[in-house]
């Protein structure tokens, strides 16, 4: 085979897809867009295009409580619940992934355990946290009932790319580890997580956009204060201003920003194993 | 580099290793000597992986115990041992440049990193590759990673080194250039080199003790020359490649001269060497013969015809050097000659032609087992 072959003109089929994909990106991208322009509208603009006199009002009057309802204290407990989330995903998911390399005693059932909570519907999973919560004699709160709800949503994903992550490693890695000395924590230390790290981060990722974005499991198990996207719902039903824009705007900044973080730290260990410094 | 300590032959005793109801490796005794090129050869399964790894300290044995110098090892760490491993894939680390794979073992005694990086500089001297040494591995070919697997190995100053099928991921003409290395190498270093590879002619060329093994066990342990030249065992002989195996009862035993007489009523004379072992009369026997010590001729028709195998050319197959007949036999039976290509010319046989084969009878070397025939073996038909 030399260069790509050549089928002749293309066939209809090639623009009812083209037609599909472009939907799918307006659709896609669109919300987003509007939302993002919608949120520098100013004080004579309504909820709706056009865009009059453009400002940052908006984004001022999100940081004051009386007006728009507690965002910055629900960003105060959506990033730090999000952070913690992501920590313990990834400890667990790392150390977990450890143990299944090595086939033990009822270690599918186990696997199929941890995993059945994917297709568990948020909403009831929810219920169902604070009815135990209040059997238990205990108060639901986004520390407690909210981190336990979110981990049930983000542990199975962080276990399933850590598997696949670690069933990938080539075990003569440790051994060479092994034959050279190493003890069992420095091949951890110095081998085995530094060529999983990319993996790690993957889950590091994953267990922190699924929490902070997390609405359904969080709606009655955080308790008497809101997560973010709980007061973004509440919002929606009594703020009736572009503020409702300006949140949105800056929330899917931070998730950008996270992403950005977490893409460029990959790429970073990429290009240095691949260029040597 | 400093000298080694200590002696580095190794000494298995009744080593059996099992994998839940299974052996890999049953009752094994073998004695690898101190500074010898060890190769460990057999076909994929046969457990020879399973004992380098034994002596290697990555796998327990169920049962036994292995000597390294006069130390019982069993239990040790592979430092303790006094082995370095090099694997199939190498597994250099991804993560690190050539130069701290080499350090790797350094680091991990906590030697300063300008000392342990000094160090490896010199060994990465020593297999010619210290321009390379802030490459990260995978920029390397595969001959080059090879290189650095070593380097990484020897520069724990080993007693033993153990290479697993280290040759195998190469293509053909590094694979001949890095095996003339080896040996170059072991020759230099004066250690104990064991060496796992599935291919006879590696085997052959490299070794000082070919280890033959079929399903777990040894069938012989001899210098190259002995394995090629006189098989103990019907396995032995098929799986080098160069030898027919002929079988029958022994018909009459004189002091320099054996008469066997096979199933299909042909009768084969031997002279036996003074070691030979030859059953007494009346028992089975197996023989030897090797294929480049066969004259063929066109189908001797008339009497019986003692020392000759007839048959109908399968395939002819030119080698350069020589030419690969292949001969169906009357009884069934698959008879390989090597005809050197002088020889093939002058008489062309082509596949269809009638032939007989002929061999003298010092050319016919007594086997220590009888062939049982195809069962179990699967080089039987791999000619």
């Amino acid at each position: 085979m030399s260069a790509s072959p050549s089928y002749g003109a293309r066939p209809w089929t090639f623009y009812v897809l083209a037609t599909l994909f472009t939907l799918f990106v307006i659709f896609l991208y669109g919300p987003m867009i509007s939302v993002l322009v919608l949120s520098f509208q100013g004080p004579s603009g309504s909820l709706v295009f056009p865009l009059r006199e453009p400002s940052l009002m908006w984004f001022q009057e999100l940081f004051s409580p009386r007006r728009t309802g507690d965002v910055a204290g629900a960003f105060g407990r959506s990033l730090p619940l999000a952070l913690l989330v992501m920590l313990m995903t990834v400890l667990i998911s790392v150390t977990a992934g450890f143990a299944f390399r090595r086939r033990f005693r009822g270690s599918t059932v186990i696997f199929y355990m941890a995993i059945a909570s994917l297709i568990v519907p948020g909403l009831v999973l929810s219920i169902g946290t604070l009815v135990t919560f209040r059997y238990l004699g205990l108060s639901a709160s986004w520390i407690t009932s909210g981190l336990g709800a979110h981990l049930s949503w983000a542990l199975p994903f962080g276990l399933l790319i850590m598997f696949a992550v670690l069933g990938r490693l080539n075990p003569a890695y440790e051994e060479a580890a092994y034959d050279l000395g190493a003890s069992r924590w420095r091949t951890v230390k110095d081998v085995v997580v530094p060529i999983v790290f990319p993996g790690m981060i993957a889950v590091a990722l994953f267990g922190f956009t699924l929490s902070y974005d997390e609405f359904p499991r969080s709606w009655l198990t955080v308790g008497t204060k809101n997560t973010l996207p709980l007061e973004i719902w509440t919002m929606t039903t009594n703020v009736t201003s572009p503020a409702l824009y300006a949140l949105g705007t800056v929330t899917t900044i931070v998730s950008f920003l996270v992403i950005a973080l977490a893409l460029s730290a990959i790429l970073l260990i990429q290009r240095r194993r691949s260029t040597g410094k | 580099m400093t000298t080694t300590q200590g002696s580095g032959d190794i000494r298995l005793v009744d080593v059996s290793k099992q994998f839940g109801s299974s052996y890999a490796v049953k009752n094994v005794n073998l004695t690898i000597p101190h500074g010898s090129y060890c190769c460990l050869l057999g076909p994929s399964g046969c457990g020879k992986t399973t004992i380098l790894r034994m002596i290697a300290g990555h796998e327990t044995p169920s049962a036994g115990e292995i000597f390294i110098g006069d130390q019982m090892v069993v239990g040790k760490r592979p430092v303790e041992r006094g082995t370095a491993m090099m694997f199939q894939s190498y597994a250099l680390f991804p993560h690190l440049s050539i130069l701290d794979n080499v350090a790797f073992y350094l680091k991990m005694r906590d030697v300063g990193k300008t000392e342990r990086r000094e160090r490896a500089r010199e060994m990465l001297a020593r297999v010619q590759l210290e321009h390379l040494k802030d490459r990260m591995p995978a920029q390397l070919s595969g001959g080059q990673q090879q290189r650095v697997a070593l380097a990484r190995s020897l520069i724990t100053n080993p007693k033993v080194l153990l290479l697993d099928e280290p040759l195998s991921a190469l293509d053909e003409f590094l694979r001949l250039k890095m095996r003339e290395e080896l040996k170059r190498l072991q020759n230099d270093l004066g250690i104990t080199f064991v060496h796992v590879t599935h291919t006879q002619p590696e085997a052959i060329a490299l070794a000082d003790m070919v280890v033959v093994m079929d399903t777990g066990r040894i069938d012989q342990a001899d210098t190259a020359n002995m394995i090629f030249n006189e098989p103990e065992t019907p396995y032995v002989a098929r799986f080098m490649g160069g030898q027919n195996v002929l079988s029958g009862t022994v018909a009459s035993r004189a002091a320099d001269l054996v008469r066997v007489r096979a199933a299909s009523g042909a009768l084969y004379e031997a002279r036996p060497d003074k070691a030979a072992k030859v059953p007494a009369e009346g028992a089975p026997v197996s023989l030897a013969v090797r294929r480049d010590r066969i004259a063929l001729s066109p189908r001797a028709e008339g009497g019986p015809v003692v020392n000759a195998v007839s048959g109908v050319v399968e395939a002819t197959e030119y080698q350069g050097t020589y030419v690969k007949v292949t001969i169906a036999t009357e009884d069934g039976s698959i008879f390989v000659a090597n005809v050197s290509d002088d020889a093939y010319f002058a008489s062309p046989v082509d596949t269809g032609d009638a032939v007989t084969a002929r061999f003298r009878p010092e050319h016919l070397h007594f086997l220590s087992k009888v062939d049982t025939g195809a069962a179990g073996d699967p080089y039987l038909d791999a000619h």
